[in-house]
């Protein structure tokens, strides 16, 4: 209106002493410019909102594609690494194949080997091959492709910094040869009854001779990996992705996953989202299928949600503490028999855990062919524990109310599993269940990098948690040896346990074995070198209940191929392959 | 001669993080390649784990790991992660787009953000608005990022869908981390902007530009703006250190892949190489940023370039 386009006043006239008017204009106009411009700060952010609610229009994924959300894919890409992480093995499994399938029974059915011969006395192996299976850069997955993978699983190549397969028999390992394009054989020093199942571990995945080759440094690009598998990678960015896309060519499935032919699904997104509420959030927004690892203690509201929660258990030692007995006062049996009965696992599992957690029965998995039920051996009892502390001569009290004996009080310290979710509010009620007993457990958070040195190679630390898992029970005798991991910190002071171990390390016939690898079970209980919790669950799946058709194999891992999101004609029939 | 002076101290103060950061991750115990190796699930004998960690050099002194590593990088070689193996210069370079997307939104929301209270402040004068807009860096400022962040997340892309969690990298999702970033960063700008925008409105020249009946937004332009971009520009060097530091946060919550990422990995993991690689990285930009501001200030203010004409 009053353009001021008149000659500005010439000279100092009227400035200094400028009276009201142009103040009052000044702040009016002032005024309601500010108003706009702050009207104009939300421009911008409303801007990203429309334009990212045209991006997310579609968030629901297509029917042939499945989004799993998982927290974290940081063991990277060498296959000496990461194949047995909880986490990257979910993305191996579909990448790759095996030579043989070992189901969450043990049951060992053909994969890749189609038939096996065993010598008598389980030194000498042969592997027949399924013919024309490729890797999917064209070359042949044939003898020599597998010779050259059981060479780096059984001895890894240490100049290259590459490991072997921890569980592979490797110090027995004769060597591997071609016989012809289809059949290799293998040779041991001893009897190796563990060297099928193994086949089928997430250790021993097949790769193109090429990426077993590579250096370290190569092998950690994941577009380096060439598997045989049923999907293929589409594209991966460290920390954010990966993508994999169906193998059209691909034809030789396991049988058991009942579906021949290329994979159902299209493609598979690994989609790494930290923030456990982020994930949560992800999932009830209906942006993923598949949620890995959620906190026990979130899970009801994702069952409330609707979801499914699918806890596959791995063949293996269920969740407990293994003693190293000649660690006062876990030297005198009567103490560890009192701590194993002072534990109440119906409270641990209604308190910590969901209903889809079950108590142990042994200190095996009771999926474990040779496992039978000895829950009778550490029932919860605190009575008969109170009587065997006393009977040990913990009848003292120290000011706080513990058990005494000579001055000293009866205690001892947790330190929960980095390895397994939910096991810090579990070891503060193991602490509490005690506590009742008069034993002072204190608890004490602890991370990847310092568990080791604490828990796992501390020699003065009585009680280690154990999350194992095995393919092959025969691994029992190695784990409790003076010459091998000496879980119970024994040497050769228990000859009972001795002979029963080189009885499971030398038996060639399963059925024999089993029933020795029964008598040690119930002489470990019995002795409470091991105090058994729950039966072990590493793997956490929160999945839309439309998601059917997977298949795990023994050590909890799914395979996606015969996977279907529409819930029907997968029921594992393979009637639309 | 000045400026020499500077960048040997910057390159200073990055050898000396390259070096601190080595020696305080040797003070822990613990690396990533050892607690692979210790996995229950691995079963690994001592003899195999030693023959591994030897391979990385894990079994020789630190000092001697420290000068290895010292050498490496002199040559241009960062190694390789501990916990992945995969080259660090890789996985620096992969996490710089998403960083530097978010990083350069959010210095553009922060600074208008800034530039609108500033206004609103000159404008709205000594009154109740003119208090609450006062008053609001300082509330920016004391809101922790991480609330601002989960706050966005549940309400914009939980209940209102506008944008996709699990896609962190779409402009909606990278318009909502920079905001929750900006704000902390533009209470900062904020403060020093007011305060001499308060200094400027003081002088005679704007008093003069107001009499004369100018459009109150041509005074803010013309007469108040740049003499108060000077402190306001040197603010904004300061910021680059909130702008990473913040980025570590914002990119956890919303699941972006960028450096602040990396590096709250290699910490947890204590991943020594990659870690060294993005303390670097970060005292190199910080110190770099600063330096470039050095250099523009006299081109937005003749006095500081008048020494050398002045006759």
């Amino acid at each position: 209106m009053t353009r001021p386009v008149g000659p500005a006043p010439v000279g100092p006239a009227p400035v200094g002493p400028a009276p009201v008017g142009p103040d009052v204009t000044r702040r009016r106009l002032l005024r309601g410019i500010g108003a706009g411009a702050l009207g104009l700060a939300a421009l911008p952010l409303a801007g990203c909102a429309l334009e990212a609610a045209h991006a997310a229009g579609g968030s629901e994924t297509p029917e042939d594609e499945l989004t799993f959300l998982i927290s974290n894919l940081d063991g990277g890409w060498v296959p000496s690494k990461s194949a047995i992480s909880s986490y990257e093995a979910n993305v191996w499994q579909q990448l790759t194949d095996k030579l043989v399938h070992t189901d969450e029974k043990g049951t060992i059915t053909p994969w890749i080997a189609e038939s096996w011969d065993v010598a008598s006395d389980s030194t000498e192996f042969t592997l027949h091959l399924k013919d024309g299976v490729t890797f999917s850069d064209g070359t042949a997955l044939d003898a020599d492709a597998v010779v050259a993978n059981l060479d780096v699983w059984a001895k890894g190549r240490p100049d290259a910094g590459i490991a072997k397969v921890g569980l592979f028999p490797g110090s027995t390992y004769d060597g591997a040869e071609a016989l012809d394009e289809r059949t290799v054989r293998v040779r041991f020093t001893a009897p190796s009854l563990s060297f099928l199942p193994t086949l089928g571990y997430h250790g021993c995945l097949l790769l193109s001779p090429d990426s077993v080759a590579r250096s370290l440094g190569e092998q950690s690009d994941l577009a380096h990996q060439i598997g045989s598998g049923p999907f293929v990678l589409d594209s991966w960015a460290a920390s954010d992705h990966v993508t994999l896309v169906r193998r059209e060519d691909y034809d030789w499935a396991p049988p058991v996953l009942g579906r021949s032919g290329a994979a159902a699904l299209r493609r598979i997104t690994f989609k790494v989202l930290p923030d456990d509420t982020l994930r949560a959030s992800a999932a009830r927004a209906h942006q993923s299928d598949v949620s890995y690892n959620v906190n026990p203690q979130v899970l009801d509201s994702f069952t409330e949600a609707g979801f499914t929660i699918e806890v596959p258990r791995y063949l293996g030692f269920t969740h407990g503490f293994r003693v190293r007995t000649n660690v006062a006062p876990f030297d005198d049996v009567r103490v560890r028999r009192a701590i194993t009965r002072g534990i109440d696992r119906d409270e641990i599992l209604r308190t910590v855990f969901t209903k889809d957690w079950e108590s142990a029965t042994s200190w095996l998995q009771s999926s474990v062919p040779e496992a039978e039920d000895h829950s009778d051996l550490f029932p919860f009892d605190p009575d008969s524990a109170a009587r065997l502390l006393d009977d040990a001569g913990w009848t003292g009290r120290s000011e706080d109310g513990y058990r005494t004996k000579d001055g000293t009080e009866l205690a001892f310290t947790l330190y929960p599993t980095p390895y397994l979710t939910g096991s810090v509010p579990e070891a503060e009620l193991i602490s509490q269940q005690l506590g009742r007993l008069g034993i002072r457990v204190a608890t004490q958070k602890i991370d990847v990098a310092a568990y080791s040195g604490k828990v796992e190679d501390n020699p003065d630390q009585g009680l280690a948690e154990v999350t194992r898992s095995f393919v092959d029970a025969g691994t029992v005798a190695g784990v409790i040896t003076a010459d091998g991991e000496d879980w119970f910190a024994l040497g050769d002071s228990d000859e009972r346990l001795a002979d029963l171990a080189g009885r499971v390390a030398g038996t060639a016939d399963r059925t024999e074995r089993a029933g020795v690898i029964d008598e040690l079970s119930q002489h470990v209980l019995e002795q409470a070198y091991f105090i058994p919790l729950e039966q072990n669950v590493q793997r956490i799946y929160v999945q839309t209940p439309e998601l059917s058709g997977i298949t795990v194999n023994a050590v909890a891992i799914p395979s996606y191929h015969a996977a279907t999101k529409t819930g029907s004609g997968a029921d594992g029939t393979g009637a639309d392959a | 001669m000045i400026a020499l002076k500077r960048v040997g101290q910057a390159v200073l103060v990055i050898a000396l993080a390259y070096v601190l950061v080595f020696l305080v991750l040797a003070a822990i115990p613990g690396d990533p390649v050892s607690a692979q190796l210790e996995n229950p699930q691995a079963g690994y004998s001592e003899a195999e784990k030693a023959q591994i960690r030897s391979f990385y050099g894990l079994d020789k002194p630190v000092l001697v790991q420290l000068l290895i590593s010292i050498g490496n990088a002199l040559r241009g070689d960062l190694g390789i992660s501990l916990s992945t193996s995969a080259p660090v210069s890789s996985t620096i370079g992969e996490a710089i787009p998403s960083t530097l997307a978010l990083a350069a939104t959010a210095l553009v929301f922060a600074l208008l953000i800034a530039l609108i209270l500033g206004f609103a402040s000159q404008s709205l004068g000594e009154g109740r608005l003119g208090g609450l807009v006062r008053s609001l860096p300082t509330v920016f400022l004391s809101t922790p990022n991480f609330l601002i962040g989960l706050v966005l997340i549940q309400v914009f892309a939980v209940q209102l869908g506008a944008f996709s969690i699990i896609d962190p990298e779409t402009a909606g999702s990278t318009a909502f981390a920079a905001l929750t970033l900006a704000i902390p960063v533009s209470a900062q700008i904020a403060q020093v902007f007011i305060t001499a925008l308060d200094t400027t409105t003081a002088l005679d020249h704007t008093e003069v530009a107001l009499s004369r009946g100018l459009a109150p937004v041509r005074v803010f332009a013309r007469h108040l703006l740049r003499p108060s971009l000077l402190p306001t520009v040197t603010v904004c060097g300061l910021v680059v250190g909130e702008l990473l530091g913040g980025s570590l946060i914002t990119e956890t919550i919303f699941g972006r892949a960028g450096i602040g990422t990396v590096v709250q990995k290699a910490v947890t993991s204590q991943d020594v190489p990659v870690l060294q690689a993005a303390v670097v990285l970060s005292a190199a930009v910080f110190v770099g940023v600063n330096l470039v501001i050095d250099l523009v200030l006299p081109l937005l203010d003749p006095r500081l370039r008048a020494p050398r004409e002045a006759s």
